[in-house]
């Protein structure tokens, strides 16, 4: 479960959220939509604890960020599969590399990290580009690239920031398809996205932000 | 183990991927341990000048010419146990007579009916001695002793000689130091640019729940890697200059570059302490 009980953070240099309460039962699929500079990432970076609030609680599965200790962040991260407008694919590493990075960091033997990947590829639609580097795959392939990483690690709660902000509407459909498929194995996914008329017709529940508060829930 | 396989490969893989700022650093350790080499084989080689010049150095006492040879033998006892002195040879006032016939020719008791020669006594100075030799106390206290008369010596020489030693030693460990501290940072910048280079790495590291160590790890060991690397180099370079120059010296003097070879393990262990440290300040301020 995600759980924010009247959370407000401040940057340094301005205003970031003010009193935001949200859950989001286990399972669900909810989109966070909001114009640019609204809080939506700031929103997701409190979720992945990238920040803490400064006032307030946010709670995720066992952890709360009243409680966390900055050494316990990085396991609470691997439950979280975090998928972004950046990618942020390694341009250095192929395909399999990155995404097979998770179960480096966790500590997978090298049969374990080449079946799970293999797996992974095969589930976003990207088997046989193992050994492609991600200036070689299109914008689709490298957000579904960046989606197998985050579900590599079988993740209980996938969060993606603008994921189709890149992608021509066809693609950024197949891909909210995709986040659906996973969703109904039981990941609960929370997507922030901008497009209205991209997530309007997929009968999820919207949460709308607006100047860093939450309109409507 | 799996974990640390991944790690220690990829700190190896980096060497490829960060080419050129890896030549940067491997460079710098090169070029600031070859210098700390040179000086430090130039001061093991000075000191073994200094403490065959040392073994030159002596203190002549020339006695009263009332003391006896026996009230001259207790007095050289005392010479001998100040502190810096090496050897004492006592020339009895029959063995300068000698010596004076020796290298004169004459006898002088023939026209004077007595011996005039007072007892003397040469002094040697120890070779062996940590820094700086101060000649002029130990002759200070010759000259305190029942029964000296004069004391022949070349103090200001040797004070002069073992004063430029000094200094030379303390400018030597001054610059050593220097270098040290800007090999330092320059690794640490370099590796800050590799990281700026890797925001990105970082950043993905960081949302798929990597620690701080498994996100510094790979970077510090590519400091270490440029450490051993930059050593190697470094350690063939002295090697070759030393093996050479000794080639030239032997068909030209009997002097030849001594080298204590364990020296480089210490060159190692200072690589070792600039990558470390000079990787560790650039992530920590990253990781912060």
């Amino acid at each position: 479960m995600i759980q924010l009980e009247n959370v407000s953070y401040t940057y340094r240099k301005g205003f970031g959220l003010a009193n935001i309460d949200l859950t989001i039962d286990e399972g669900d699929f909810v989109f966070l939509i909001g114009p640019t500079g609204s809080g939506k990432t700031t929103l997701l970076s409190l979720l992945y604890m990238d920040i803490l609030p400064d006032s307030g609680r946010v709670t995720i599965g066992d952890f709360n960020s009243d409680s966390i200790k900055k050494r316990k962040i990085p396991t609470l991260r691997r439950t979280i599969g975090m998928v972004s407008q950046n990618y942020y694919l390694l341009d250095d590493r192929n395909l399999f590399e990155n995404v097979a990075l998770p179960l480096h960091v966790i500590g997978h033997s090298q049969n374990e990290i080449a079946e799970t990947v293999e797996a992974a590829l095969e589930e976003v639609g990207l088997s046989g580009l193992e050994e492609h580097y991600p200036q070689e795959l299109s914008g689709g392939e490298q957000q579904r690239a960046c989606l197998a990483r985050a579900l590599i690690k079988d993740p209980d709660i996938i969060l993606a920031d603008e994921p189709t902000g890149n992608l021509d509407p066809v693609t950024s459909f197949d891909l909210i398809k995709l986040l659906e498929e996973i969703n109904s194995e039981g990941t609960t996914v929370f997507m922030a996205s901008h497009n209205y008329s991209l997530i309007k017709s997929r009968n999820h529940r919207i949460v709308e932000i607006h100047g860093g508060k939450l309109r409507s829930s | 183990m799996n974990k640390f396989l991944f790690l220690l490969s990829e700190g190896l893989k980096n060497l490829w991927r960060h080419k050129l700022t890896v030549f940067t650093a491997v460079f710098s350790v090169f070029l600031s341990l070859s210098t700390i080499g040179v000086l430090f084989i130039a001061e093991q080689n000075t000191h073994k000048l200094i403490e065959y010049m040392r073994s030159k150095y002596k203190i002549e006492v020339f006695f009263k010419d009332t003391v006896t040879n026996e009230q001259a033998g207790q007095a050289v006892e005392k010479i001998k146990m100040i502190q810096g002195v090496y050897t004492t040879t006592l020339i009895p006032k029959e063995e300068a007579l000698k010596v004076y016939k020796s290298q004169f020719g004459d006898d002088i008791t023939e026209f004077l009916d007595y011996n005039p020669l007072p007892a003397s006594c040469v002094v040697n100075i120890k070779r062996k001695y940590d820094g700086y030799l101060q000649i002029t106390p130990i002759i200070e206290q010759i000259r305190k002793i029942d029964g000296v008369d004069t004391v022949n010596h070349q103090g200001r020489l040797i004070s002069r000689i073992e004063k430029f030693y000094e200094q030379g030693l303390l400018g030597l460990s001054g610059v050593a130091f220097a270098i040290i501290l800007v090999t330092v940072m320059i690794i640490s910048n370099t590796i800050k640019l590799t990281i700026y280079a890797n925001k990105d790495l970082i950043k993905a590291l960081r949302i798929i729940g990597a620690t701080n160590t498994f996100i510094r790890m790979p970077f510090i060991l590519e400091g270490v890697f440029q450490g051993i690397i930059g050593t190697i180099l470094a350690s063939g370079l002295l090697y070759g200059a030393v093996y050479g120059a000794n080639e030239v010296l032997r068909q030209l003097t009997a002097f030849t570059i001594n080298v204590q070879w364990l020296f480089l393990s210490w060159l190692f262990l200072i690589a070792m302490v600039i990558s470390l440290f000079g990787s560790s300040r650039a992530i920590s301020k990253f990781l912060k």
